[in-house]
């Protein structure tokens, strides 16, 4: 793709940008928000470690690293950059958007990008205040690599579910509580609230074959060294492939989508 | 002002079946919610049996009483958490001009809301008292539903304080969310597992530690090891929830004779 076809895409971004800013109160908010939860987390994990067995691989300084990186990633994938599907939908707008020479999917992902570059700032202070509260592991530099590339694709695929999510609004008009359903669901199944390892026999194997796993627990895993550097191409494989299939998935709904359009009311 | 309530609850329950499909779309998000956190729960219990002596059934009670206090508070008093909004767009200043009681008047406004929060509540108390092994007795339901609505009435004093508040403070929603976050997620655990401040809070400060903590540690004949305190203060639960509110509403009053509206 040459530049000049990126370029709007970057204006987009940088637009997205601007306008969260405005938004400072809630920015604030979802900062303290994390800042409490952090607190919490180092007092659950501690007495839950003070008077039980310790999992094999996993000590208590490893779980609270755990979940406060969780919690930091979560500042970034709980950013839905296409809810606005669902909102052009319900004005009408749309219509006139699919008109315009550019790639919608795009524009989502780029106005999604912008709004997370945002929050992705967002990430210092509240590293910042939590290193206050908890203590974090920092991994090998090798390692910080492979969990960067790792959360990368993990971004993506977590923008493809939410995009196919949003995309149902076109059939059904009100996703709302069907895409909180399942947002909170795949928290759980991602491994953001708990790790994954936690979960016992069947049940464990099971969830770390589904594309949730790819969001968040991956990522985790490898920071936390769980998955060692022997497992890292494993890991990244199987990422690579549910971001393949989330990619086919979201081109089929968007091409059916775009081809039956219903504006309500506007 | 019966006739009034009777009719608010027509209108609510109309919608609940315009709407159908939504309805049955957020009873599912309900579901789903409480579903997630507790099993996010059991998980993390299976594998670490004891959270300072209590194990996974006794916090289900906890959470069991906290969820039906709290949706009891939703079901009837909701709207005290939309005066904040009401405030800032002005049409809070109708309620002021009309021959009824202000509260009562911010109480029925129509917004859609059903109880079906409260049955899932009251379905999830009903599998946790005799799962944390408590025997079921006139005696017992009769103060847990004592608790219930003085539980409920603790959540009203606080929504009520907050919404006084917006009187002053037209934007009171960091005060209301940090408030919301220790009230939904600090109340899960035995407050022992916090800090002696964190503690204090919750039992004093915002007694939400009486919408289950202490009730529970009675009920289940525990040891108090978060204040120290003789379990039977789980008994004042009802007292707690009428001084609670009835501060509030005064505060509330108060906050009515120096109400000047936003110009908005």
């Amino acid at each position: 793709m040459p530049i000049a076809a990126i370029l709007p895409y970057w204006e987009f971004a940088k637009k997205a940008f601007a306008r969260e800013v405005t938004y400072r109160f809630e920015v604030f908010t979802s900062v303290g928000s994390l800042v409490l939860r952090i607190y919490l987390l180092r007092c659950l994990w501690t007495a839950l470690y003070a008077q039980n067995a310790a999992p094999l691989n996993l000590p208590l300084h490893a779980m609270i690293t755990y979940a406060t990186v969780a919690l930091l990633m979560s500042l970034v994938l709980e950013i839905d950059g296409t809810r606005l599907i669902r909102e052009k939908l319900r004005e009408g707008t749309i219509a006139t958007d699919l008109m315009k020479p550019i790639s919608l999917p795009f524009y989502f992902f780029s106005d999604g990008a912008g709004r997370t570059l945002l929050y992705g700032v967002l990430v210092v202070p509240t590293l910042l205040c939590a290193l206050l509260l908890v203590h974090i592991d920092v991994p090998a530099p090798r390692a910080l690599g492979v969990f960067a590339l790792s959360f990368l694709i993990a971004y993506c695929v977590n923008f493809l579910l939410n995009f196919c999510m949003n995309a149902i609004a076109f059939w059904t008009l009100e996703t709302f509580a069907l895409q909180l359903i399942v947002r909170w669901v795949s928290d759980l199944l991602s491994g953001q609230i708990i790790p994954l390892t936690l979960f016992p026999g069947v049940v464990g194997r099971l969830l770390f074959a589904l594309p949730f796993a790819a969001i968040y627990s991956t990522p985790l895993l490898i920071y936390v060294g769980i998955v060692s550097p022997r497992q890292w191409g494993t890991a990244l494989a199987v990422q690579l492939l549910w971001l393949a299939a989330f990619s086919l998935l979201a081109g089929a709904i968007w091409r059916a989508a775009s081809r039956r359009i219903v504006v309500q009311g506007g | 002002m019966l006739a009034a309530y009777a009719q608010y609850w027509r209108l609510n329950l109309l919608t609940l079946f315009e709407y159908r499909a939504n309805s049955i779309m957020w009873f599912a998000f309900a579901l789903v919610y409480h579903a997630v956190a507790l099993g996010a729960l059991y998980v993390t219990m299976h594998q670490f049996p004891s959270m300072n002596g209590w194990t996974f059934r006794e916090m289900l009670l906890l959470y069991a009483l906290w969820m039906t206090g709290h949706e009891l508070h939703n079901a009837l008093f909701f709207q005290v958490v939309g005066v904040p909004e009401l405030v800032r767009e002005g049409g809070f200043d109708r309620f002021l001009v009309r021959p009824l009681d202000t509260l009562f008047q911010v109480l029925i406004v129509p917004q859609q809301l059903l109880p079906d929060g409260l049955l899932l509540a009251l379905v999830t108390l009903g599998i946790a008292m005799p799962f944390s092994g408590l025997r079921i007795t006139p005696l017992l339901l009769f103060f847990v539903a004592l608790v219930v609505a003085g539980g409920a009435l603790i959540d009203l004093g606080i929504s009520l304080a907050i919404a006084t508040i917006s009187f002053w403070v037209v934007r009171v929603d960091t005060l209301r969310w940090a408030v919301m976050s220790l009230e939904q997620d600090f109340t899960r655990y035995p407050i022992s597992i916090y800090a002696r401040g964190v503690r204090v809070v919750l039992a004093f400060i915002l007694p939400f530690a009486f919408m289950n903590y202490f009730p529970a540690t009675f009920l289940l004949s525990k040891q108090e090891t978060g204040l120290g305190l003789n379990p039977v203060v789980g008994l004042l639960t009802p007292a707690i929830g009428v001084a609670w509110s009835a501060i509030s509403y005064a505060f509330w009053r108060i906050g009515l004779r120096h109400y000047q509206g936003t110009g908005s």
